[in-house]
C-alpha cells in the first residue's frame, strides 16, 4: 500500500540563488529502507496549512537524510515558504516518477536548461563519469539559478550560457543556436537531456530532429500539476500517462505518440513563458 | 457456480444485514434512487430499480471527501477510515464492472482497499434496459460479470435465482435456509441477458464514436464546438462510476490541519493549470476530449484492462449540455 502520509522534513537553511530563487536545504530521518534518488525524480513538499507541490532535487538525501532543491517562488505555497525561518517542519514523501535514464560508458550527453530547468540536471552531472556538454538558457543574468554549481562544474563539462536579455538588453547567444553548433560537431550526442519551459524542450526536441538526432535519444523533464504523487488523483495526465509514476521525464518519441493517440498535439502548448 | 432459488430476496437482505449495515437504492423525499442504510428490520419490499441510483456505489470506497491524515505539533499522523462490516444490495451489472475497474485502479490506495475489504457485493440482473444503458455493448451487463460480486440476484418469474459468486459469498450464506435452483437455471439467466441486449439494440454511435476517437479522426473544432456546450459542473464526472480523479483540501482542525482529499473533475478550467500559469488543457474543447479520451481510448483500455466506459448512461441523463455519451459519439462519429 501506499503512504498518504508525509514524513516530518526540517528546514535547516537556505540562501538566494537567483530571482526570486533559493537554495533549500532540507533534513529527514532516513528509514532503513530508505530509497535512493534517481537525478530527475521529485517529492512531493508539505507545508501544513497551505499544501503540498512537486519538486526536484538538486542534491538527493545523503546518509543523514540532509538533501538540497532550487525553489522559485511562483505560487502560494512556494510563497509561505520563503517566509519560513531555519528549523521550520514540513512534510515529504517521495520518491517519485521517473529519473533521467541510465547512462552508458562512454556515452556523450548534452544538457539543454532553462531556467529553473537546471535543477533536475544537477544531480545527474553531479553522479555521472561521462561526457557532458551543457547549454543553460535563462531570462537574463539574475534569473541564472545554481551559481555556485555552475563554478563548482566548470572544467568538469562544457558549459555555454545565453541569456535572452544581456546587459545590454539584446539577446546574448541562442540555446537553439549553441544546440545546432553541439549537433553540427564531429561527435554527435548519443543523448540529449533537456528541462525547461515546454516551448523551449519541443524547440529543442524539433531542431534535434531536424539536424538528424532520432527521436529515441531525446529526454524531456516535464512539469505538470501534481498533486498525489502516485498515480492516483489524475491532474498530471500526459495523453494516457501520468507525468508523476510514468514521468516527468519522457523519451521524446514516446511523448509525441502519447500525444498524438490521445488526438492532442504538442503546438497547443502556450507561447514560451519567462525562464 | 452454486445456484439456489431464492422466494423473496428480502430474506436474504434481512439474514445479511443482522451482521453488517446495509445500503440498498431507495427513492429519496423527491423520488429520486439513492444508496441509503436499511435497518435489520426494515421490511420494504425490494424492488427492480427501472432506472440506476443517480449516484454509482463509488463514494462508498472512494468517499466524496475524507481526511487523509492531521498535522499536529510537529507530527503528521495518518487519518485511516472508519470501516464497519457492510453490504450493497442491490448492485447492477454495470455498477459492479465499475467497483472491479476501479479495485484496480485503488489498488495500492489504503483508504479505498479498507473500506472495500469491509464489504460485501450483492448484485443483481437486470430485466429490462433502464433508458440510457448499453452495458451489453460495453461488456459489463446486463446480467453481472464474473468476479464482480460476491452474491448475484437474477430475476425470474415468480422468483429469484441466488448465485453465489465468490467465497466471501458463500460464508455470508451460513444460517440462510435455502433450495439448489433446477438445472436449467443457467439457460434462464442467459435468455434474460440477451433480451435485455436486444432491448438496447445495435447502439452504432457509439461504436463509430469509438473508432474516430481513436483513429485520431476527430478535429479540435469538433471538440471545441463540444465544448462550447460544457458548464464545467462536474455533473459528469460526479455520477461517473469509474471518475477517480481528486484534489487536495487543508482543513483547519482544533490544534492543527487535517488534509483531506475531495472530488475533483477534469472538466474544470484549472484542473491542470500550474502555478506558473500555464495550462496544458486550457480550452473546454481539451477538457472534453480529455474525459471521452479517458473513458474509450485504447490505450487507456490496454493500460486498464477494459474501457473506462461501463454503459451505465448516467452521463446522458445528468449533462446540462445534452453532451453526454450518447450525444458526444454521435457528433465525433460523424463523417
Amino acid at each position: 500500500m501506499i503512504d498518504l502520509t508525509p514524513r516530518p522534513m526540517r528546514l535547516l537553511d537556505c540562501y538566494d540563488d537567483g530571482e526570486a530563487a533559493r537554495h533549500f536545504a532540507f533534513a529527514i530521518e532516513p528509514l532503513a529502507d530508505e530509497p535512493v534518488v534517481q537525478p530527475g525524480q521529485f517529492f512531493m513538499l508539505a507545508l501544513p496549512g497551505v499544501g503540498e507541490a512537486a519538486f526536484t532535487y538538486v542534491s538527493p538525501p545523503d546518509a543523514d537524510g540532509r538533501f538540497s532543491a532550487l525553489i522559485r517562488q511562483t505560487g502560494t505555497l512556494t510563497a509561505a515558504l520563503f517566509a519560513l525561518a531555519p528549523g521550520a517542519v514540513l512534510g515529504y514523501r517521495g520518491p517519485f516518477g521517473r529519473g533521467w535514464p541510465a547512462v552508458e560508458p562512454g556515452e556523450r550527453l548534452l544538457l539543454v536548461a532553462g531556467g529553473c530547468g537546471l535543477a533536475p540536471l544537477a544531480g545527474l552531472i553531479d553522479s555521472t563519469d561521462g561526457e557532458l556538454q551543457l547549454i543553460y538558457a535563462a531570462r537574463n543574468r539574475s534569473y541564472q539559478v545554481l551559481a555556485r554549481e555552475r563554478a563548482r562544474w566548470c572544467g568538469r563539462l562544457r558549459l555555454v550560457e545565453t541569456l535572452d536579455q544581456g546587459n545590454d538588453g539584446l539577446p546574448q547567444g541562442s540555446p537553439l543556436e549553441a544546440l545546432a553548433w553541439a549537433l553540427n560537431e564531429a561527435e554527435v550526442p548519443t543523448k540529449v537531456l533537456c528541462c525547461g519551459p515546454e516551448p523551449l524542450m519541443l524547440a529543442v526536441a524539433r531542431r534535434c530532429i531536424d539536424q538528424g538526432l532520432a527521436a529515441s535519444r531525446i529526454w524531456l523533464s516535464l512539469e505538470r500539476r501534481m498533486h498525489c504523487g502516485v498515480g492516483l488523483c489524475g491532474h498530471c495526465y500526459i495523453g494516457s500517462s501520468y507525468a508523476c509514476v510514468d514521468g516527468p521525464t519522457y523519451r521524446y518519441d514516446e511523448y509525441l505518440r502519447l500525444l498524438a493517440a490521445s488526438g492532442q498535439a504538442a503546438a497547443t502548448c502556450l507561447p514560451p513563458q519567462p525562464c | 457456480m452454486q445456484a439456489y432459488e431464492l422466494d423473496r430476496p428480502e430474506r436474504l437482505r434481512a439474514h445479511l444485514a443482522c451482521t453488517r449495515q446495509l445500503y440498498q437504492p431507495l427513492a429519496d423525499g423527491q423520488g429520486t434512487l439513492r444508496w441509503q442504510l436499511l435497518s435489520a428490520d426494515d421490511d420494504r419490499p425490494f424492488m427492480m430499480p427501472a432506472e440506476p441510483p443517480v449516484f454509482s456505489a463509488k463514494a462508498f470506497f472512494f468517499a466524496e471527501r475524507e481526511a487523509l491524515f492531521r498535522y499536529e505539533n510537529g507530527q503528521f499522523i495518518p487519518l485511516p477510515p472508519a470501516v464497519r462490516p457492510q453490504v450493497l444490495f442491490g448492485l447492477a451489472a454495470c455498477d459492479l464492472t465499475a467497483v472491479a475497474y476501479q479495485d484496480r485502479f485503488f489498488a495500492a490506495d489504503p483508504h479505498y482497499q479498507a473500506r472495500r475489504a469491509a464489504t460485501l457485493l450483492v448484485g443483481v440482473d437486470c430485466a429490462h434496459s433502464c433508458r440510457h444503458g448499453f452495458c451489453a455493448m460495453m461488456d459489463s451487463g446486463p446480467e453481472v460479470r464474473p468476479h464482480t460480486a460476491d452474491l448475484i440476484l437474477c430475476p425470474l418469474e415468480q422468483r429469484w435465482l441466488l448465485l453465489v459468486a465468490s467465497e466471501q459469498g458463500e460464508r455470508a450464506l451460513t444460517g440462510l435456509a435455502l433450495t439448489p435452483a433446477p438445472a436449467d437455471w443457467a439457460q434462464q439467466r442467459d435468455a434474460q441477458a440477451m433480451q435485455v441486449a436486444v432491448e438496447q439494440g445495435e447502439q452504432a454511435e457509439i461504436a463509430l464514436g469509438c473508432a474516430a476517437l481513436n483513429g485520431e479522426t476527430v478535429d479540435s473544432q469538433t471538440w471545441e464546438a463540444l465544448g462550447l456546450r460544457c458548464l464545467g459542473c462536474s455533473g459528469c464526472t460526479s455520477v461517473c462510476p469509474t471518475c477517480s480523479c481528486f484534489a487536495p483540501l487543508q482543513q483547519p482542525s482544533a490544534g492543527g490541519v487535517v488534509q483531506e482529499r475531495v472530488w475533483d473533475s477534469c472538466l474544470y478550467q484549472g484542473f491542470q493549470k500550474e502555478a506558473s500559469g500555464h495550462n496544458p488543457s486550457a480550452t473546454p474543447g481539451q477538457r472534453v476530449q480529455r474525459f471521452w479520451y479517458h473513458k474509450f481510448g485504447d490505450d487507456f483500455r490496454q493500460r486498464f484492462g477494459r474501457d473506462g466506459c461501463v454503459g451505465c448512461g448516467r452521463c446522458d441523463a445528468v449533462c446540462p449540455g445534452g453532451i453526454g455519451v450518447h450525444q458526444v459519439m454521435k457528433r465525433i462519429g460523424q463523417p
